[in-house]
């Protein structure tokens, strides 16, 4: 019984840490970058729709505010700063500072 | 019945044309001219818009009113981050009542009117945290994809109630845009060349725009994401028109110069711009006898794909 229960214990102490581990993956395929010269909504669609033709983009978020636009890319892709870059520059803007998460 | 027809024809098209023609073609920016914005690479913007022109105040016995609809559909394309290219192909409606031999007569047409089609660059941007400075020149030409010799029962219709104009005309201009997330500044001067089509040429035209917008919703801007904005508009539009040309003889009651201010009002999201305004005339000083413009209204909307 005592073997059984040790048997449980470690095998639930390994899917926590398998489930943090793939949360570390997806928390580490980040990036936020700032964009300068956006200026009103209506401009905002273009800069999404260039960074998501990015492959390995799968969602982008954009703060008015902030002139942050912040990208998940998928867990088993790389994305290097160029390629965010580049995207941001066909929209008609400039990326300034990318920090990865 | 040379100084009639040049009359009936410059009367009639020095504003005609131009309100037809003065389609803002843009990004989200001015209602009634064009913004530096940027179209973004591979991305479309579809525009449409009902303009209504109401003309009266004849001095002539002639009494004439007139009432212009134009439904322009205007297409703009990033080619490249710096470099932008625009089809506007408006449908138009036109009225005329007119007082002939003591008897009040209805002349009207409709149908497609001239397109413009014309590429927009990027010659300078300075892009700081929510704000940017743009200046881009464009050029382009005006194609005769309107008739301009239909008919009525009273005959061949005078060609400023043609719904085209038949000519081929180049134009150029630069326009300079400041945008903030606050407010946005833009300034444009533009001239068009216009030339001869069956005997007959419409003076040129030399345009000086002005527009500034301020964002009253919301007053900050405390949502994460992007918000929906609304823009109180103010615009002013300086336009002068040179005078016709009919068989070689000029017309001296065509051509002229209007001030108008347009207060309006847009609503700005992620994907797509609702918008009116109304032209009104402060300052008409048109050669001879041409009607002035009592007011022209317009309402549209922009939508991003």
């Amino acid at each position: 019984m005592r073997i059984l229960r040790n048997v449980l214990v470690v095998f639930l102490l390994w899917f926590i840490s398998l489930g943090s581990v793939v949360a570390g993956d997806a928390t580490s395929q980040k990036a936020t970058i700032q964009v300068d010269g956006l200026s009103c909504p209506f401009c905002a669609y273009g800069l999404e729709k260039n960074l998501k033709k990015v492959k390995g983009i799968e969602s982008v978020d954009i703060d008015m505010k902030t002139g942050k636009a912040t990208v998940i890319i998928q867990s088993d892709m790389h994305v290097d700063n160029q390629a965010l870059r580049q995207a941001v520059k066909k929209a008609g803007f400039t990326a300034r500072d990318i920090a990865r998460h | 019945m040379l100084n009639y027809k040049i009359q009936t024809h410059s009367l009639w098209m020095v504003v005609l044309l131009l309100n037809i023609s003065t389609v803002d073609i843009s990004h989200a920016g001015p209602i009634t001219f064009n913004s530096a914005l940027p179209v973004s690479e591979g991305v479309g913007i579809l525009r449409s818009q009902v303009k209504l022109t109401r003309k009266t105040g004849d001095i002539t016995s002639q009494n004439r009113n007139l009432m212009v609809t134009a439904v322009p559909l205007v297409l703009a394309y990033g080619f490249s981050p710096k470099l932008a290219l625009f089809g506007v192909l408006p449908y138009v409606d036109k009225r005329m009542d007119i007082t002939i031999a003591n008897k009040r007569v209805r002349r009207q047409t409709n149908g497609l009117g001239d397109g413009k089609f014309f590429a927009r660059y990027t010659i300078y941007q300075v892009d700081k945290p929510g704000d940017t400075l743009r200046i881009a020149p464009f050029a382009g030409l005006k194609v005769p994809t309107g008739a301009h010799n239909k008919r009525d029962a009273l005959g061949v219709l005078p060609r400023p109630l043609q719904s085209g104009s038949g000519s081929w005309d180049p134009f150029a201009g630069i326009t300079l845009t400041r945008q903030t997330l606050d407010w946005e500044l833009d300034a444009a001067a533009s001239y068009q060349l216009n030339s001869k089509a069956s005997g007959f040429e419409f003076g040129d035209e030399a345009r000086f725009d002005a527009s500034f917008q301020y964002r009253i919703v919301p007053q900050s801007l405390d949502d994460v994401g992007v918000p929906a904005f609304i823009y109180a508009v103010l615009e002013s539009n300086l336009i002068w028109n040179g005078k016709n040309k009919l068989a070689g003889t000029t017309d001296i009651n065509s051509g002229g110069t209007r001030w108008n201010l347009v207060p309006g009002l847009q609503y700005v999201t992620r994907r797509y711009v609702l918008e009116t305004a109304i032209q009104l005339p402060v300052v008409q000083r048109l050669n001879g006898t041409a009607l002035e413009t009592d007011w022209v209204w317009s309402a549209g909307m922009r939508w991003n794909f």
